[in-house]
């Protein structure tokens, strides 16, 4: 029977619900393929993940647990990772894509001369061949290839598959590490700052603001809101270049790829890259002076008004409402 | 030190998306009339620091780009920018460039140019966006890779130190020469090209090297590019808020995403 191994990730010793999305992944490609879906994990003191991974509906769960896999370093990943292959045999493999695997898996595709298709939006199984789909062009375009070859690879875009449902747990099997000499070594890491309210990726609601809220002064305008709503605050990609926000705020194609129950869009026109960042949210609020901004054809609720306007007023009336709930 | 630059040539990724368009054959873009190919920006990125290390320590920089005969439009910019030599090798170009093919073509020019220090890339292709090439080619040449790098701190004879961007953390590494680094546009900005630089890469030789000249069979994809296509965005219908003012359509606003059970 073919296998189809899904190599999870791991954030602050919990599995990332990115990993369960790439296990729903793998399931309906296993049910097309008539194949079975394994697990394998790499990590340090990786037992509370490999605990939740065991209950997503695999076979078997691999488990690469060892210090040198934290702080992360490609060269031990990788070998971690063929070390769960020649265990588990694979014939295709998923992981969600992160800042790590879009690193250490095309080194690992490169070492098991596997054909490997990066952060897919879509994995299928046509005709005995795996056809990815994934962006290109910034998400203006839609490409779908074949992966050629015996062992074939895909890293997965976040917010694209619902997590799996988690059920009875399958065993959980530790597999052996050979030493390897890294190449790379960390001399230190430090962690990026990150502001008071919820974190962007797993927020319920998120406020973003745009260039059209009319300059850096305005900003204040979008934490507020924030600040209101309890939700986390966004940008994009032009308010990012301009240095108004950090990077790690940046949501689209080349940002933070999000799926909140609520997106407020403030001064947003609605690029096709912001929205290559947003087409897991669940309801999309739109805020713009232009009538014309491309985000009203997306949005489900919109104001057409001046943010400066238009804010402030929702600020207050949300807290009026928030208050007689209290 | 010999430091190697890759260059791809691509759509300029500002287009805008309306005048994108699929070709005949569903696998190609059909370019705007009148718009010209420019070098990839991370690539622009890369050039930038191998010249700023060659400006540091000496040394000579080869940039290499494959691609049909118009991908030296974009070595003659580098080469404008200080580059000492540029090599062209034939081979595909935008979207139906496979990264397997394009890392052994690269692996084998780097080879013949022999003895090299350093190998940069650009993180990723602003067309494919695979970001795979430099992760393919460190294979090939059996070098340490690191990507995304957004600083090089500093190098010496055996190593270099580079901060890596990470998941939601930097981390500042050492790696043994010779080397492999994707590069990331937070590490600088490109210097425009002085017109004598300009002169001279016109006049610059650009060889050609096809995969016999390297001694390798044509390599073959991993991968298929089977199909292209625009997908047109989900049509919702926003339920527009409207008020005697815009104060008043704010605090509607937030009245009707109450209604709704949204906050």
């Amino acid at each position: 029977m073919p296998k189809v191994l899904v190599i999870g990730a791991i954030s602050e010793g919990d599995l990332t619900g990115t990993s369960l999305e790439a296990v729903t992944a793998a399931l309906e490609l296993a049910e097309a393929m008539g194949a079975e879906v394994f697990g394998g994990l790499i990590g340090d003191e990786c037992g509370r993940a490999a605990a939740t991974f065991a209950t997503a509906g695999l076979a078997e769960v691999f488990v690469a647990d060892h210090a040198r896999h934290a702080p992360y370093v490609a060269e031990f990943h990788v070998a971690a990772a063929q070390a769960i292959v020649r265990r588990c045999q694979p014939d295709v493999i998923l992981a969600p894509s992160t800042g790590e695997t879009s690193e250490w898996v095309p080194i690992l595709s490169a070492r098991l001369k596997a054909a490997m298709a990066s952060a897919c939006t879509r994995v299928g199984f046509e005709g005995g061949h795996l056809v990815a789909k994934r962006p290109v062009c910034g998400g203006a375009v839609q490409g779908e290839y074949v992966l050629n070859g015996a062992l074939r690879i895909a890293t997965l875009a976040p917010a694209t598959y619902e997590a799996t449902m988690l059920s009875e747990p399958c065993p959980i099997s530790p597999v052996e590490l050979p030493d390897v000499q890294a190449r790379v070594k960390v001399i230190e890491q430090l962690n990026d700052q990150e502001g008071s309210g919820p974190r962007l990726r797993t927020a319920r609601t998120v406020v973003s603001g745009g260039l059209g809220i009319g300059s850096r002064e305005n900003w204040s305008l979008i934490e507020d809101a924030a600040a209101a709503l309890g939700a986390a605050v966004g940008a994009t990609r032009a308010v990012v270049e301009l240095g108004w926000v950090p990077h790690a705020q940046q949501v689209g194609f080349s940002g933070q790829k999000i799926r909140p129950e609520l997106y407020l869009a403030i001064g947003i026109s609605g690029a096709v890259h912001h929205m290559a960042g947003l087409a897991g949210a669940k309801t999309i609020v739109a805020i713009n002076k232009d009538p014309e901004a491309s985000i009203f054809r997306t949005a489900h609720f919109g104001v057409v008004g001046d943010a400066k306007e238009v804010v402030p007023a929702f600020v207050t009336r949300v807290k009026e409402l928030r208050a007689q709930q209290a | 030190m010999h430091i190697v630059v890759t260059i791809k040539q691509v759509v300029d990724p500002n287009t805008p998306s309306v005048l994108l368009k699929i070709g005949k054959d569903g696998v190609s873009l059909e370019l705007p009339v009148g718009m010209s190919q420019i070098m990839n920006g991370y690539d622009a990125n890369a050039v930038e620091a191998a010249l700023a290390l060659k400006d540091k320590h000496g040394g000579t920089v080869t940039v290499l780009s494959v691609g049909d005969e118009t991908s030296k439009n974009c070595l003659r910019r580098a080469i404008g920018m200080g580059a000492d030599r540029g090599v062209h090798i034939a081979g595909p170009t935008g979207l139906a460039c496979d990264s397997a093919v394009i890392a052994k073509l690269l692996g084998a020019a780097v080879r013949k140019l022999g003895f090299v220090d350093l190998v940069l890339c650009g993180r990723q292709a602003s067309d494919t966006d695979a970001a795979q090439v430099p992760f393919l080619l460190a294979g090939e040449l059996d070098l340490p890779v690191i990507s995304p790098v957004k600083n090089i701190q500093g190098m010496d004879d055996d190593s270099a130190i580079v901060d890596r961007i990470g998941e939601g953390c930097t981390q500042r590494l050492q790696v043994k020469l010779p080397a492999l680094l994707g590069i990331s546009n937070e590490i600088n900005k490109p210097r425009p090209a002085p017109l004598k630089g300009v002169m001279l890469a016109k006049k610059a030789e650009i060889p050609t090297w096809t995969h016999s000249d390297l001694g390798i069979e044509a390599p073959q994809p991993a991968m298929t590019l089977r199909r292209l296509y625009i997908e047109p965005p989900v049509e919702t219908c926003a339920e527009l808020i409207a008020a005697e003012s815009a104060r008043a359509a704010g605090r509607a606003l937030a009245d009707r995403l109450r209604q709704e059970g949204l906050i």
